[in-house]
């Protein structure tokens, strides 16, 4: 008894895209990836508008952090406010105005921020919820009246020491924006971690060095897998459209 | 084959799901294909224009974004100080372009593959019961516009075949006809449903829809998809936070994969164009 057109498989293409389904699947699986590979290291300068001029260096295990993390990881008092996809603004930093005004900005100086660009600071283009930062990199505040008053010139070396910025190109999950910490409103409670309870060897006074996230683990060596999943599925797909290319529409 | 149209919304608000939720390049490329792929085995022979319009609409965003926005550290060249279009072109504003026209395509891709596999008949006949008179009222009503464009074209080239120019005085001898055409056409619509006694008593089946296996395994699938989406966390793609997006996690890879159902379907059952056809 012949089987109905509609019911009858191709026991070929059945294996081939089993065997392709399976070498993604596996690839899925391998893709487990290391979460945190590496400890990473970036300056905070905050300046007031009395001229004095804090720094912190904040270590963090992800490839990347947003400014605002970078504040909040420092221990320094702050208060921020969220303005949509721009990202959170300053409004009072180390306690600085003493009143938060209205609006968080009121009519006279204002916290202004920064990014450390070679040898000179450049206004960032962004709030501090929407910046990231890297490993060697360095973001600076300051309180002052008027347009692009950067803060003063320190280098990265004394703020965070001996901990030059590590060698990128890791396997570790990069946190996009959105899973950042959202722009809280009112002061934040921050919980340092144990390594941030152990003084540093900070070069100046007021340097802290400030430790966050899981402690750091040896990378495995499974960074192609995220690769090879998605390869996989990619020459899954092409091959389903190959086939289904080949026949003709109905 | 997928015959069932409830199989197809359910696919269709799976593959909007994934084209909205997550921006990320990397799966919306996967996505892409698996649209394709989706598209394919139930492609018919005029689908080009819709295609067309979708990449149209796809590029439109990229020129706006990097000709508005002054945003981003990759600077590709910067003009002088020009209202509006004036100051830095990045390329971190063409990647979040390029981001948004993507989601544009599949989206337009998605409703292709929808108004190419689900005849308006079909949903009508899935409606429940009380809805089914708004829905053959709705599902005429739509059908009529397509219907009245091609009435244009042919009374057009009507013309254009007696050597008659078409422009905006010929406006009264191109309306005229159309409002003739269409009249008739309401009529002949109506005289069917009287024909067929819409309305008169409870409605009969002349082509009852099952469902098959193929299409409780995309609507299994579709699910799948959509409980993976919405519940595990997506990793936003923002081209001026990094402009490198990360590699979408497993899950996200299989969500994506789940929605290629169709066309696994497609490709493992022989096509039965005549029952397509019917």
């Amino acid at each position: 008894m012949e089987t109905p057109p509609t019911r009858s498989l191709t026991i070929g293409k059945t294996i081939w895209l089993g065997a392709a389904a399976s070498a993604a699947l596996i690839a899925a699986l391998l893709s487990i990836r290391p979460a945190h590979a590496a400890i990473h290291h970036a300056a905070l300068v905050i300046q007031h508008a009395s001229g004095s001029v804090i720094t912190r260096c904040v270590a963090f295990a992800e490839d990347q952090i947003t400014g605002l993390q970078l504040v909040e990881r420092s221990n320094v008092e702050y208060e921020a406010q969220g303005f949509g996809s721009v990202g959170s603004a300053m409004c009072q930093l180390d306690r600085e105005p003493s009143t938060v005004p209205p609006g968080c900005f009121g009519s006279g100086p204002y916290w202004q921020y920064f990014h450390r660009r070679g040898a000179t600071w450049q206004t960032s283009a962004l709030g501090a919820s929407s910046s990231a930062l890297h490993d060697g990199d360095m973001d600076g505040w300051r309180y002052a009246v008027g347009a692009n008053q950067a803060p003063s010139v320190v280098a990265f070396a004394s703020v965070c020491g001996a901990h030059a910025p590590a060698p990128a190109a890791t396997a570790t999950p990069v946190l996009g924006p959105a899973q950042a910490t959202p722009a809280p409103v009112g002061t934040p409670a921050p919980i340092p971690s144990p390594e941030a309870m152990v003084p540093s060897a900070s070069p100046s006074p007021d340097a802290v060095l400030t430790s966050t996230g899981p402690p750091a683990q040896p990378p495995k060596p499974t960074a192609m897998a995220p690769w090879l999943a998605f390869g996989s599925m990619a020459i899954l797909l092409l091959t389903l459209g190959a086939i289904n290319l080949r026949r003709r529409g109905p | 084959m997928i015959h069932h149209p409830l199989a197809w919304g359910g696919w269709t608000i799976a593959a909007l799901a994934a084209a909205f939720i997550d921006r990320n390049p990397y799966l919306q490329a996967l996505l892409l294909l698996v649209v394709i792929n989706v598209y394919l085995p139930y492609r018919g022979k005029r689908r080009a224009s819709t295609w067309k319009f979708g990449i149209a609409l796809a590029i439109v965003p990229i020129f706006f974004s990097v000709a508005l926005s002054r945003f981003g550290r990759h600077v590709l060249f910067t003009l002088p100080p020009i209202p509006i279009i004036g100051g830095r072109w990045t390329l971190d504003a063409v990647a979040f372009g390029a981001s948004t026209g993507l989601a544009l395509l599949l989206t337009v891709a998605v409703f292709a593959v929808l108004q190419t596999t689900v005849r308006s008949a079909d949903v009508v006949a899935v409606l429940p019961r009380p809805l089914y008179r708004p829905g053959t009222t709705v599902a005429l009503a739509l059908a009529f516009a397509p219907k009245t464009l091609a009435a244009f074209q042919s009374i057009r080239d009507a013309r254009q075949l007696r050597g008659q120019r078409t422009s905006w005085r010929s406006a009264p001898a191109l309306l005229l006809p159309l409002l003739l055409t269409t009249l008739e056409r309401a009529l002949q619509y109506g005289e069917s449903l009287d024909a067929r006694g819409f309305g008169s008593g409870r409605r009969s089946r002349y082509r009852p829809l099952h469902w098959t296996a193929a299409d409780l395994l995309v609507v299994i699938a579709s699910l799948a998809a959509i409980v993976l989406i919405a519940v595990l966390p997506a990793v936003p793609y923002n081209p001026y936070v990094n402009l490198v997006p990360v590699l979408p996690n497993p899950d996200r890879l299989l969500a994506v994969g789940l929605l290629a159902a169709p066309a696994l379907t497609a490709s493992l059952l022989r096509v039965d164009h005549a029952r397509h056809r019917a």
